[in-house]
């Protein structure tokens, strides 16, 4: 059973939702419950199971199902996939189990459990081909809540949603059969398994061809300016729980994407398109940071200042060395956390208040001071403060891309005053002052389901900002195994010596000691 | 020697998270109690560090875990314990212990007890984590967390729009100047491939001057945040908004010396480049006056203060820049005992006043607060620096190594200065505690503070008394580690020329400031006097009009530009071209559906309509690719 | 004077287009099917001649098929037609336009 672990991990909720239809209405919610605990747990053992000292692909599963084209059913997780499945696990537990009193709430579960299997897939794929099915898949169910279950401009933004993110799919599938055409003329074998693709070194022209088509794809996904509109208009009709799993993980396939296909595949183009990316990636900080404190509604903040961090994240991806990438990739899993939370935060005032207006609030934190407190816990991991989850990530990301850049770095870290700029100004306008509007005199404090989902994710920040090794180092093993074969791969000099060689600085080290 | 360390730095921590759990409760008595005696066993265990170091028994180190690893970085969650980071223990633990017993008694009124003790003790372990880290990231985690205790305790009573304002600020400004030691921090991984304390100075010498310059420019931008070295100033008197025992501990004592602790723990970097040091001297030198020139007019109790400490911190920057770490560190010491008891006699003035802070609406308070006229008074002749007290051995040497280095421009701004702060001083105690009794007028019963809160602020009383005369012995440990440099004026006739030339120079700006403000003429004033409609008046009492500046030429247009970016970029150019190709593929399809008109014999007609023109296309093609050897011959003979 | 292929082709060819001119102007739905019948028979003529004309016998085969599914088709369509006529009373062309776009 455990050499399958990973397809259990994806067919177990979608099975359980197919059966989830015949469940009765009142039983639903802790149906839900289970199967989520059980994927839940299935993950953490995946996570016990993993092997942190390997930097290579664990769990590996190959089923053939087109072998004339080289399709094949190839599933695999490493140190970068690993602790995003299991995130990805937790938000559907914590979301499912803290579903607040929403209409339908049946056909909810089912589409969180369907897009549960979606996101497992997308992150365990190593075939490129599989990797898309799941990577398009994934847009049904999101599409679906909220579609279904959004606010009053919810078709438009479904609709905006689905085929924004849909055309961006269509490039990169494009750029992947190009790929696979490639691969077959250099060796004569179809294949779209993407660690055969590792090994092809593809002339410089062709490269920056495929990077662009494939970074449209993602770009859209991330969603890195200018292509970010369709995300506010998402978070801002979406329900709670379709902005929690937006933020925490659906953002995050499109850095993960960057990290699995771009970066190793095409070595020399990262090079050459570092520079504009950083340049795009800082336009994210800054101006979406300032846009943020332009909002009125509480919910577009947290939006905006989402795509504010995908920037650095973009921008750690791009620093092409350890410290950069490792940093990049915590930040995902810190910025899901952190996203994550806050969504749920505003969900909270939402539920009680229906509007997000932060006109509308003012002085919450002396009606609901467990709710101001948890908040807060989250605004300052937000805003990147030692100790929480988001501030390795943050400082990892910029301490490499200092390497690469150091004015943009500049540029880049006024990311932290902007941040703390339109968060401290939201959460003033929220929660301090005198409570003056007559509806937020009697507001009830965090109840028990709210605090179900918002404790464990605090107990997360803060204890990954403490102590991130656990997951540092799986991820470090397998960012320096990329590094490497980039470097490796890599045919320009500047390529060369923009990607720092592993093997011969360790070597030179030991030869120096 | 362990024990003891992890005591000092993990007891705030205990406190803070005891008092934590009770922060939804009403009052409880025993938070604050537990509190306090937590925090007296890390002064306890600090007192024995400094016992330990002082008989010579060793830097104490250790490394708890590892807090980052990946790539080539290492850093661990390191504390050391060595003759620097001691002396700001026991500043950071005495001064906090005084505080948090006071604060006992100063927040007994008050609905958020619980939580006062809560952030206060995680203020202090932040400030402990500062000072004992062992490498620059360990010390960020210091830096960062005291700048969010200073905001949750500035913005303590978050009711008021000017706190949460003003911790915001402090905030915002404190993280501007982050982002440039973050920088800092970066390039010294870069070049010497550790944040270790250790192993970056050591490689440092090796590296070219220019990065170190750099390096050096952009921890002492971190610095200046913090420590609100102009232009990065304004947060600190408008953080005067906490409750006083706050300004007493953190912008009076500890957290805004902490960029005069970054500066004298990186003494090895900033000895590479006495350009920048000449730089830090000269800011500090400017700082000092202008700050001191704003408190002379200012009519609120705590910026008066505020403006000293700034000012203060300014002589400190001086010491540090010119090379002379040890004499910094010093005044460090003893002006966080004279300034926090300054602070806290300010802070009973204020219950006793019902929280007035206007000095001019005070007057003869001496009758109804002995105690504190005689802490304050005493607090400001040792700020003036009077022999014999504190403010004479550190401050004065000040004077000396700018005189002994040569640089006689800051030597006479720091002269003129020190008159100035004598007189501000005298000028805020001759008001509050002398001449008629004014707050009569408003009908307010001053009234002595609890005695418990006197008898803890004591120790503060006699520090500032005789910190003076622990000047050797503290020269000797800390030299161990900082150059030893004694500044001695060669010519004994220069050195008591100046020596008592300054001290009566303070002298008569404090006699000059009781007989202006000590009689009985005094009245509140109402903004028609000559002094007050004077240009220099407005413009010191506006405080240069920097604060207007800011919010006008970065504040405002910052607002209004990201209202723009909103409005105008993110939806009228950015969305509305991604709707604008939406809009173009669906309007194509608005006008031809027309040609669906559901008519069959419509439909057929367009059929072969298509089909032809698909036919032609291929012909056309096929026959193109069949002479295309012809058609290159003609298009060349064209000339195309 | 021999008749060969080229002669088929153009019977074919002429055919074709009085079936095309058929299926383009009629509004008949039974004369719609008679021109489509044209249409297909045209294609045969021309698959059996070609095959004639090769000696493979695949052309002709493949005119059976078309006729085989021609007739398919007309058994379908007029099945349609008559359900069509007994609901609506005529078989009409411009009447049928529900697929509208």
């Amino acid at each position: 059973m455990l050499d399958n672990i990973l397809s259990i991990l994806i067919f177990f909720p979608a099975l359980a939702a197919v059966l989830g239809f015949a469940i009765q209405r009142d039983s639903i919610r802790s149906y839900g419950v289970a199967v989520a605990t059980i994927e839940f747990a299935l993950s953490l053992l995946l996570w016990f199971m993993f092997d942190a000292n390997a930097s290579g692909m664990q769990f590996m599963e190959t089923l053939p199902l087109v072998p004339v084209f080289g399709i094949n059913y190839i599933l695999g997780v490493d140190g970068i996939s690993v602790f995003i499945i299991i995130l990805s696990t937790f938000f559907t537990l914590i979301g499912i189990a803290s579903l607040g009193e929403i209409k339908k709430v049946k056909y909810m579960i089912i589409t969180l459990l369907f897009l549960q299997m979606t996101m497992t897939g997308v992150f365990a794929a190593l075939d490129a081909i599989v990797f898309y099915v799941f990577w398009e898949l994934s847009l049904v169910p999101m599409l679906y809540i909220i579609g279904a279950w959004g606010g009053p401009l919810r078709i438009y933004a479904s609709i905006k949603f689905f085929l924004y993110t849909f055309t961006g799919s269509l490039v990169m599938l494009v750029g992947m059969l190009f790929m696979a055409y490639f691969y077959y003329q250099a060796s004569g074998i179809w294949t779209f398994a993407i660690l055969d693709w590792y090994r092809l070194v593809l002339p410089e022209n062709l490269q920056l061809w495929l990077f662009a088509a494939f970074f449209v794809g993602f770009a859209i996904k991330v969603p890195m300016f200018p292509f970010h509109t369709w995300l506010p208009y998402a978070h801002g009709q979406a329900p709670t729980i379709g902005s929690v799993m937006l933020a925490a993980i659906l953002l995050k396939m499109g850095t993960y994407a960057f990290v699995r296909f771009s970066l190793p595949l095409f070595p020399d183009a990262s090079v050459f398109y570092m520079m504009p990316i950083a340049v795009l990636a800082i336009i994210m900080i800054i101006y979406t940071g300032m846009v943020a404190y332009a909002q009125k509604d509480i919910k577009q903040v947290v939006a905006y200042s989402s795509v504010s961090h995908m920037g650095v994240i973009i921008l750690g991806t791009f620093a092409l060395n350890v410290e950069g990438i490792s940093g990049s990739i915590f930040l995902m899993l810190g910025h899901g956390v952190v996203a994550g939370a806050l969504f749920f935060l505003v969900g909270v005032i939402y539920d009680r208040r229906h509007t997000k207006m932060m006109s509308e609030f003012g002085g919450l934190a002396t009606v609901m001071p467990r709710y101001a407190t948890v908040f807060g816990i989250m605004m300052m991991a937000s805003v990147g403060l030692p100790l929480t989850i988001n501030f390795v990530g943050e400082f990892l990301s910029f301490l490499g891309f200092y390497k690469q850049s150091h004015i943009l770095t500049l540029l880049a870290g006024t990311g932290i005053i902007v941040g703390a700029i339109y968060m401290l100004a939201a959460y003033k306008k929220a929660f301090f002052g005198e409570v003056t509007n007559e509806a937020n005199k009697n507001l009830p404090d965090l109840n028990k389901k709210e605090l179900f989902a918002l404790i464990p994710l605090v107990i997360i920040s803060i204890w990954l900002g403490v102590y991130p090794k656990p997951v540092l180092e799986p991820i470090n093993n397998s960012v320096e195994a990329i590094v490497q074969l980039m470097h490796d791969k890599a045919i320009t000099p500047e390529a060369k010596s923009r990607i720092p060689n592993l093997i011969n600085d360790k070597n030179s080290q030991e030869g120096a000691h | 020697m362990e024990l003891y360390l992890y005591i000092a730095l993990f007891a705030p921590l205990v406190s803070s998270l005891f008092s934590a759990l009770f922060t939804a409760t009403p009052k409880k008595m025993f938070t604050g109690v537990v509190a306090s005696g937590l925090i007296i066993s890390a002064l306890v265990s600090s007192i024995v560090l400094l016992v330990h170091i002082l008989n010579g028994g060793g830097v104490v180190h250790v490394e708890l875990m590892t807090w980052m690893e990946t790539g080539d970085l290492y850093i661990p969650f390191g504390f050391v314990v060595d003759e620097v980071s001691v002396t700001m223990m026991m500043v950071v633990t005495l001064v906090s212990s005084v505080v948090h017993v006071y604060s006992v008694g100063y927040m007994d009124h008050d609905k958020g007890f619980n939580r006062f003790f809560s952030y206060l003790s995680a203020f202090v372990f932040s400030m402990m984590v500062l000072v004992m880290s062992d490498n620059f990231a360990g010390l960020f985690i210091g830096w960062e967390g005291v700048g969010l205790c200073s905001w949750l305790l500035i913005g303590f009573w978050y009711h008021k729009e000017s706190a949460t304002w003003a911790a915001n600020e402090a905030f915002i400004m404190n993280r501007i100047a982050d982002l440039g030691m973050l920088i800092g921090l970066f390039l010294i991984y870069w070049h010497t491939g550790t944040l270790q304390y250790t192993e970056a100075f050591a490689a440092m010498p090796s590296l070219n001057t220019e990065i170190v310059t750099w390096i050096g420019i952009f921890l002492f931008i971190g610095a200046m945040g913090k420590s609100a070295q102009f232009p990065l100033h304004t947060w600190l008197a408008d953080a005067m908004e906490g409750p006083t025992p706050v300004s007493a501990l953190i912008h009076a004592a500890t957290m805004v010396t902490a960029g005069v602790y970054l500066v004298v723990r990186s003494s090895p970097l900033f000895d590479l480049i006495p350009h920048v040091g000449l730089f830090i001297a000269s800011l500090g030198a400017f700082v000092a006056l202008f700050a001191a020139s704003m408190a002379l007019v200012n009519r609120d109790m705590k910026r008066i203060i505020a403006y000293s400490t700034l000012s203060q911190l300014g002589y400190m920057f001086v010491a540090a820049g010119l090379g002379a770490y040890w004499v910094a560190l010093f005044h460090l010491m003893a002006h966080a005992f004279f300034k926090a008891l300054l602070f806290l006699g300010a802070g009973n003035v204020m219950h006793a006043m019902h929280d007035e802070l206007d000095p001019f609406k005070m007057g003869g308070l001496k009758k109804p607060m002995k105690w504190t006229f005689i802490m304050m008074t005493l607090a400001s002749v040792a700020l003036a620096g009077i022999y014999p007290f504190a403010g004479f051995f550190s401050k004065d040497l000040i004077l000396e190594v700018a005189f002994v280095e040569h640089h006689f421009i800051l030597y006479t701004v720091l002269l003129f200065t020190a008159g100035l702060t004598a007189f501000y001083s005298f000028r805020l105690v001759a008001l509050i505690f002398h001449g008629e009794e004014r707050y009569k007028l408003f009908g307010v019963h001053p009234h002595e503070a609890y005695k418990f809160m006197l008898i803890g602020m004591s120790p503060l009383l006699l520090l500032a008394i005789i910190a003076g005369s622990f000047k050797m012995t503290y020269f000797e440990m800390v030299t161990a580690l900082l150059p030893a440099t004694e500044y001695h004026i060669h010519s004994h006739l220069t050195f008591w020329i100046m020596t008592i030339g300054t001290q009566l120079f303070v002298g008569l700006s404090i006699l000059y400031a009781y007989k202006k403000y000590a009689n009985s003429s005094i009245t509140v004033p109402n903004g028609t006097s000559k002094m007050e409609n004077s240009f220099v008046y407005k413009m010191l009492f506006n405080q240069y009009y920097i604060p207007y500046l800011y919010q006008e030429y970065f504040v405002k247009p910052y607002r209004e530009l990201s209202t723009v970016f909103w409005e105008q970029v993110d939806m009228k150019i950015v969305d509305a071209s991604v709707d604008g190709i939406a809009g173009i593929v669906y309007g194509t399809g608005e006008k031809t559906r027309a040609m669906q008109s559901g008519n069959l014999s419509t439909m057929l007609k367009w059929m072969v309509a298509g089909t032809v023109g698909l036919l032609s296309l291929a012909v056309v093609f096929g026959l193109a690719a069949r002479y295309s050897g012809e058609i290159k011959t003609i298009l060349s003979g064209l000339g195309v | 004077m021999e008749i060969g292929l080229n002669h088929y082709l153009a019977l074919s060819a002429i055919l074709f287009s009085i079936g095309l001119v058929g299926v383009m102007r009629r509004k008949n739905l039974l004369l719609l099917f008679l021109a489509t019948e044209i249409l297909l028979n045209s294609v045969n003529i021309a698959f059996a001649a070609i095959s004639h004309y090769y000696g493979d016998l695949t052309g002709q085969m493949f005119a059976f098929f078309v006729i085989a599914i021609a007739a398919s088709e007309v058994a379908v369509g007029l099945g349609l037609l008559i359900v069509w006529h007994k609901r609506h009373g005529n078989i009409d062309l411009d009447t049928m336009s529900t697929m509208r776009g």
